[in-house]
């Protein structure tokens, strides 16, 4: 029953999203709570041709491919907000535009340069094929994630809730939302090897809304994204370990995608909680 | 307490009125009224430090941006937001933590209290999102409260409330009067303004104006800063006197 364990790349992948969910569980929560979770998906998408670019001019290094990514996220960040600043598209539309092209260019430039690592690789990543410097790359990630969240969670809820109130307490506001987005394509990059950019923010966004339907405080919703985060990863992983050809990030998702769904049915919060309360009033 | 010496309020280099002189003391309230696009949110905002006045300058005595409360309109706020009642509440001291320090005993006394007062006590635990729109304002002024700020500053108050829970509301208004608190208040009820405001300031037509209630909210003013159409004006000047006579 626990043969997988005496894997040692199945060792790694449990550690790895472990680890990566519980750095990336509180980002996903509050990209939820911000109404962000497209922007998390359009982010996901920035950030390939950074890291195309990177893995093309320097190989496989994670150094050269997270900073590729963090410029290419910054660059569609802030072309986002200049596009949406000084012409009449909005900044969802500008987003849009400027993601769409970022993938677009980054799937070319692999293309043509005949890269050997297949395009699967990259938009499905390769959790069982997680290496020192990937593990490296998720610890020191969840670390100033972690770190982060227990300074910033306190003005974070705050600027989520009450943004005016926020900034009738202090000038910081917009330095609490730009570090939050860079914690954003952070976590994305640890996560990218490992899950690929389109699973990526699978994890990210799913385990958060499934635990929005069960929970009303904050803490408790923290903790229940997290549980539905590792939960995901770890019944993912033995889907694609017992399932021979299933993609692990795929099986991840697709196992969040589940507990959602399941969420969204059984949930007090959810459509049983809503028809309850229906029928009560009718 | 509060010195706004020739302010200029606008966006962008456009003024939205003349320059603005006025003084407030302490267990003074100021009511802000104005038509829409006045200006009034602007002043919010330039008072509350958010944004910068296009010209002059806005003094606090003594006041940091910590020591203003502020209560904003509840249409901003998402009260989908998974937090209690109490959550909500406590926000009003998180401004006087450091990043790791938690709440003490006197501050969380401090929310009691002010739960108590708000009459939100069985609420307490309860989630943000069964309450109803009085309880919810109710709960912002609990949070102000909790804030024990020497000024405080309310953006339509009494929006979308019932007159049971606007009457519990101006109650505690009159009380932060009595401890010494100065007050601004943006209203649109002219009654309101009347009852509870000892200063007015009304902003309409690139003009404010500013002076003791009586003698800003009368309808020549009132019609010259666009607030009232002269049919309005008539008709409540027919209202005030058929009161009058009634009673």
């Amino acid at each position: 029953m626990l043969d997988w364990f005496a894997y040692d790349f199945m060792q790694r992948a449990f550690v790895a999203t472990f680890v990566l969910s519980v750095s990336i569980a509180p980002i996903g929560a509050f990209l939820v709570l911000r109404r962000l979770s497209l922007a998390g998906e359009a982010m996901a998408h920035a950030i390939v041709p950074g890291i195309v670019i990177a893995f093309v001019s320097f190989g496989l290094s994670v150094v050269s491919m997270v900073t590729g990514g963090l410029i290419a996220g910054v660059i569609v960040a802030l072309g986002t907000s200049l596009i949406s600043r000084r012409t009449l598209i909005k900044e969802d539309a500008s987003l849009a535009s400027l993601y769409l092209i970022a993938l677009a260019l980054g799937i070319f430039i692999l293309s043509a340069a005949g890269s050997a690592i297949p395009l699967k690789s990259f938009l499905f990543g390769s959790t069982l094929g997680i290496g020192d410097d990937t593990l490296l790359l998720i610890g020191v990630t969840a670390t100033i994630t972690i770190l982060s969240m227990t300074m910033l969670l306190r003005p974070l809820i705050s600027v989520t809730f009450d943004p005016t109130f926020y900034d009738s307490q202090s000038s910081h506001a917009g330095l609490v939302q730009q570090w939050f987005m860079f914690l954003v394509v952070l976590n994305l990059l640890a996560a990218f090897k490992s899950l690929g950019t389109l699973m990526a923010v699978g994890l990210m966004i799913l385990p958060a809304t499934a635990a929005r339907y069960w929970v009303s405080t904050i803490s408790s919703y923290l903790l229940v994204t997290l549980l539905f985060a590792i939960f995901s990863c770890w019944a993912g992983l033995l889907l694609s370990f017992y399932l021979a050809d299933v993609p692990t990030g795929p099986a991840i998702v697709l196992v969040a995608g589940i507990v959602f769904i399941a969420s969204l049915c059984l949930s007090p919060l959810g459509l049983r909680g809503n028809m309850w309360s229906k029928s009560k009033r009718m | 307490m509060l010195t706004a010496h020739n302010i200029v309020l606008g966006y962008n280099g456009t003024a939205l009125c003349n320059p603005l002189d006025f003084h407030l003391g302490a267990g003074q309230i100021c009511a802000v009224i104005g038509h829409n696009g006045a200006g009034k949110s602007t002043l919010v905002r330039t008072l509350l430090g958010i944004q910068s006045p296009l010209s002059g300058s806005v003094q606090w005595a003594g006041a940091t941006k910590k020591n203003i409360a502020y209560l904003g309109q509840s249409a901003t706020i998402d009260n989908h937001f998974p937090m209690r009642v109490k959550d909500a509440v406590t926000m009003g001291v998180w401004p006087q933590l450091g990043f790791w320090q938690g709440i003490n005993n006197a501050m969380a006394e401090r929310v009691e209290n002010a739960l108590l007062r708000t009459g939100l006590t069985h609420m307490a635990d309860r989630p943000l999102f069964e309450c109803s729109s009085g309880q919810l304002q109710r709960c912002f002024f609990a949070r102000a409260i909790v804030q024990d700020a020497p000024t405080i500053i309310l953006d339509e108050p009494f929006t979308a409330i019932d007159q049971s829970t606007e009457s519990q509301l101006i109650d505690i208004i009159q009380q932060w009067r009595d401890e010494g608190r100065t007050l601004i208040i943006v209203l649109h009820d002219l009654s309101s303004v009347m009852g509870i405001a000892d200063y007015c300031l009304l902003l309409g037509d690139g003009r404010g104006l500013f002076g003791k209630t009586d003698d800003v909210v009368t309808n020549e003013n009132l019609i010259s800063h666009h607030y009232l159409t002269h049919t309005q004006a008539q008709w409540i000047s027919r209202l005030t006197d058929a009161g009058g006579r009634d009673a």
